[in-house]
């Protein structure tokens, strides 16, 4: 433990210890409920107009996103960017499953984890490139929202 | 395929939702919405404008 010249007092890990005794850990259901389904992290957490807005902007990128032939991202052995896109597109939780149900089916989906499973797209399509776009901004977009339901539910934000 | 209308769907899907992220005034959050909507709308525009003539 550490006196600043500001005279603050900070622990080991360089924690400001008056943030320590407030922060709390934000419970892991909470943030995987928060990722699954976008919005509802804030909804429990009773930031009913934030819930209702991030659901609606990331539900409205990734429908457009699939709209305009977008592809989801899936893993590829070969493709180390493919582990980037599939990163980002995972990010939309309940979307991203479903939309993989339904181009792989129940049966695809099994056995196509983790390499062999079909994104769908066009890539001849006008707005492929485009619809990839919105795929992705809509997936990190959700994860920011995770992010920002651990900030509130550990005393960080308020 | 309007390209114009999808940049500006797409700015305005973003600039929302930073908006609601980063601030928690009504007045905050108008205020970041315009400045995010407009530098991704006109700067989205100037840049695809300046790249017009290369192939």
């Amino acid at each position: 433990m550490a006196t600043e010249k500001s005279g603050k007092t900070r622990d080991a890990r360089g924690g400001d210890q008056k943030g320590a005794a407030v922060r709390k850990k934000a419970p892991p259901a909470l943030l995987i409920a928060a990722w699954f389904i976008p919005g509802l992290g804030h909804w429990v957490l009773g930031k009913r107009t934030r819930a209702l807005v991030f659901g609606v902007v990331i539900v409205s990128a990734f429908v457009t996103g699939v709209l305009l032939n977008g592809e989801l991202g899936t893993p590829r052995p070969a493709n180390p960017f493919s582990w980037m896109a599939a990163f980002a597109c995972a990010g939309n939780g309940v979307l991203y499953l479903g939309r993989l149900l339904w181009l792989n089916g129940l049966g695809g989906l099994i056995e196509g984890i983790p390499f062999a499973l079909q994104g769908g797209g066009n890539p001849a399509a006008a707005g492929f490139a485009y619809g990839n776009t919105f795929l992705y901004t809509a997936g990190l977009m959700n994860l920011l929202t995770v992010l920002d339901v651990s900030d509130f539910a550990s005393g960080e934000k308020e | 395929m309007d390209h114009l209308a999808l940049l500006l769907w797409h700015a305005l899907l973003v600039s929302v939702f930073f908006a609601f992220l980063w601030r928690s005034s009504a007045v905050g959050r108008r205020k970041l919405f315009l400045k995010t909507f407009l530098i991704m709308a006109i700067g989205g525009t100037l840049l695809g404008w300046l790249m017009y003539p290369f192939p």
